[in-house]
């Protein structure tokens, strides 16, 4: 299907988001309801690499885990998970690999549903294949396997289908080494979206023959290359109002998914999720300080705020004091959880996500833009212009630098290393011109003489 | 919406960053350090500034004042990389700038060599690749640049490497150091092939391993593993083998945080 653009936000303000309520809640796997009224962990986990060797030793490395899971829950009494499991490369090379993993997994989860009634589903997140050892290839050979992963997957079991694609990644890493504005929203506003409708179409359409729902994608391969290559406080390798900039950019194109017919929940390292799911009124997995298993960030409270599922990012399975990792870190998960819905239950939840938004709202810049109210004020920012996809990127970019600056003038304190980046981001930004043919035959020909691994037919071009 | 006041805030978080900067600016500190010839100078400051054209055209002007073109190298462009690395370790400046000053130092040497029959002398040669099954490759070119910028050759196999590439790049160009990065837990696991072939082939040679899911303690688990926590520790771990430590455990007593 063709993306059916949003041009307006789902909701009438910001104030009406919160954590465990979605304008459109999502029915999936067994008994579960998404975005209906409460939030539910969801817990991500590796194999052990040596699990790799063969298929036997994955699926039995899976069976573990999922057990492992099902049962803490159980133990100490939650009553709603979901298990993501995020292919490891083998899994989606040998499409019937990640099938029959995904039919361990459910299988074992229906057990604990038969018995205990405790409501799950499992979502299976499709490694991007489509690139060979030189180059992208996103429209090549590989692109049929890719498919095929996530329909063999969808009928063996899984129930929430999710990616992390990767378009445009190859001019994305050159330009964010280059402070290079233009080419951040170049790779990710313009070459991203362009893959995420081609890519997310099909997907939809799987996920409507398997009777399964196509759930949502992150920009991780460059929102977050820009995060964690901004790093903490006393980082020096890119200045955090720059990632800032890069994470508003990536909402319009993890947009994308739900303009072709993605339902949600999207994917827990998706921090732009906030605003998508203020423009989509669908539901969102988000991870914070419960990820730092995996990767450290300055906004661990704060981007819990709007949450309907609560996940951990991922953490390699192996055993720890309290358990596995996979039980410790679903037992914190669920914990979070069940804090959440009894300030839902109890008619406190705007109160707890406030104070959740606050304790981080003035930590970063980044944290500043992803709080609820300003998140907000992106998402408008993109579908004043919803139907031009290079408008509405440049749009989020310049919201965001507004943002920032508005926020300079009060509490959020900027080094003048970051304000400055700020000021020659939005210098640079300015200078862009408003038509977009303009921007992407000067795009075009920039990068393929600068990038020597971008292709432009992996775009159709 | 709730809110802090002022005093309030305070009490929650501190952002070190605002608090701890220098008072000078890039520009004033790399002013400061820049050579004073009068040839020298703007050369070394087009390399701070990122501009190739400007690189080129003070090359240009020095060659034509009888300079020779290979020893600008030296004498300007990693007098001009110096600057940026200096001020890099020192936190003045960011990464995106080395990057960009390494971009430019590059376009430098490439003209410097087109004029002149004689070929430049490194510091060494490092050999870097990302492991086999494994494409993420920015960690590789942030630490090829970084290399780069210090003075080093980088023999750069790309990403997804065969381990039997990596040992035939290093029969090939005798490296005083082996770089590898990986993203993903199952894919780092390759690093541990490379170094029992290395061992098996009797190349006893530094292995700095870092990136994504790699950590210390996986690193330290085959001989010649050092690990490098930030790509920055690379042309660090290299200078130390050029100043003569090469021995592994040595190595990793400086170089290893945790």
């Amino acid at each position: 299907m063709a993306a059916k653009r949003y041009t307006s936000m789902a909701y009438a303000s910001a104030d009406e988001m919160t954590f465990g309520v979605s304008k459109y809640p999502v029915k999936a796997g067994l008994g579960l309801e998404i975005g209906a009224g409460y939030t539910i962990p969801e817990v991500n986990y590796a194999p052990r690499p040596e699990a790799g060797a063969s298929k036997e030793k994955l699926i039995r490395e899976y069976e573990r885990i999922t057990t492992d899971i099902m049962s803490r829950m159980v133990q100490v009494g939650f009553p709603a998970v979901i298990l993501e499991t995020e292919h490891v490369q083998q899994m989606s090379n040998n499409p019937s690999w990640g099938a029959e993993v995904a039919h361990a997994q459910k299988t074992i989860m229906e057990e604990y549903h038969d018995e205990y009634g405790i409501k799950c589903a499992l979502r299976h997140t499709i490694g991007d294949i489509r690139e060979n050892r030189d180059f992208l290839q996103l429209r090549g050979d590989k692109y049929s396997v890719f498919l095929e992963a996530f329909e063999e997957c969808a009928k063996a079991g899984a129930d929430l289908l999710s990616v992390e694609s990767m378009g445009g990644k190859e001019v994305f890493d050159y330009a964010v080494l280059r402070n290079d504005i233009a080419g951040i929203l170049y790779s990710i506003g313009c070459l991203g979206s362009i893959d995420m409708e081609l890519i997310w179409s099909d997907i939809a359409a799987i996920a409507k023959k398997t009777g399964t729902v196509a759930a949502g994608d992150t920009d991780c391969a460059q929102a977050n290359t820009a995060m964690f290559i901004g790093g903490g406080l006393l980082d020096k390798n890119l200045a955090h109002t720059l990632a800032i900039i890069a994470r508003a950019i990536s909402a319009p194109r993890s947009l994308v998914a739900y303009e072709c017919g993605a339902q949600g929940p999207g994917k827990d390292c998706g921090y732009e999720n906030v605003i998508v799911k203020a423009i989509t009124g669908m539901p969102m997995t988000q991870e914070g300080k419960t990820s730092t298993c995996a990767h450290s960030d300055v906004m661990g409270n704060l981007i819990m705020q709007c949450c309907d599922c609560w996940s951990n990012e991922s953490v390699e399975y192996h055993g720890e004091f309290g358990g596995t990792t996979v039980q410790c870190w679903a037992e914190s998960l669920a914990y979070d959880c069940a804090l959440m819905n009894t300030a839902l239950e109890t008619k406190n939840d705007k109160v707890l996500r406030d104070l959740l938004m606050l304790s981080d709202r003035y930590r970063d810049p980044q944290a500043y833009v992803l709080a609820y109210d300003n998140a907000y004020r992106v998402g408008e920012a993109i579908v004043k212009d919803g139907e031009n996809i290079y408008l509405r990127a440049k749009n989020a970019a310049i919201e965001c630098c507004n943002i920032v600056s508005e926020g300079a003038a009060g509490k959020l304190e900027l080094s003048r290393f970051e304000a400055k980046a700020l000021a020659d981001a939005k210098a640079a930004l300015e200078a862009l011109p408003d038509d977009m043919d303009k921007f992407m035959d000067d795009c075009l020909t920039k990068y393929q003489s600068e990038v020597k691994v971008f292709l432009p037919e992996n775009y159709g071009f | 919406m709730l809110d802090f006041t002022e005093a309030s805030l305070k009490k929650v978080l501190t952002r070190y960053n605002v608090a701890l900067e220098k008072a000078m600016t890039p520009e004033e500190a790399a002013e400061e350090l820049y050579p004073k010839d009068e040839l020298i100078y703007p050369i070394a400051k087009a390399i701070f500034e990122g501009e190739e054209d400007d690189v080129i055209e003070g090359l240009q002007a020095a060659i034509d004042a009888g300079k020779d073109p290979i020893a600008l190298i030296d004498d300007a462009l990693m007098v001009g990389m110096g600057v940026v690395t200096r001020l890099y370790d020192e936190g003045v400046i960011f990464l995106p700038n080395v990057m960009m000053s390494a971009d430019a130092m590059l376009a430098g040497i490439e003209f410097c060599k087109e004029n002149s029959q004689v070929a430049p002398v490194t510091k060494g040669t490092v050999v870097c690749h990302v492991a086999e099954g494994d494409v993420h490759d920015i960690g590789k070119n942030i630490v090829t640049a970084l290399l780069r910028a210090n003075g080093y050759n980088v023999v750069d196999l790309g990403r997804d490497v065969p381990v039997d590439e990596v040992l035939a790049a290093v029969a090939e160009h005798n490296p005083i150091m082996v770089t590898g990065t990986a993203l993903m837990t199952t894919t780092m696991y390759a690093f541990k092939e490379v170094n029992d072939k290395l061992l098996e082939k009797g190349y006893k040679i530094p292995f700095a391993c870092g990136g994504g899911a790699v950590n210390q303690d996986f690193v330290s688990q085959y001989e010649l593993g050092i690990y490098g926590e930030e790509a920055a520790d690379a042309p660090k771990i290299a200078d130390a083998i050029v100043a003569g430590t090469t021995d592994i455990a040595a190595l990793r007593e400086k170089f290893h945080k945790h």
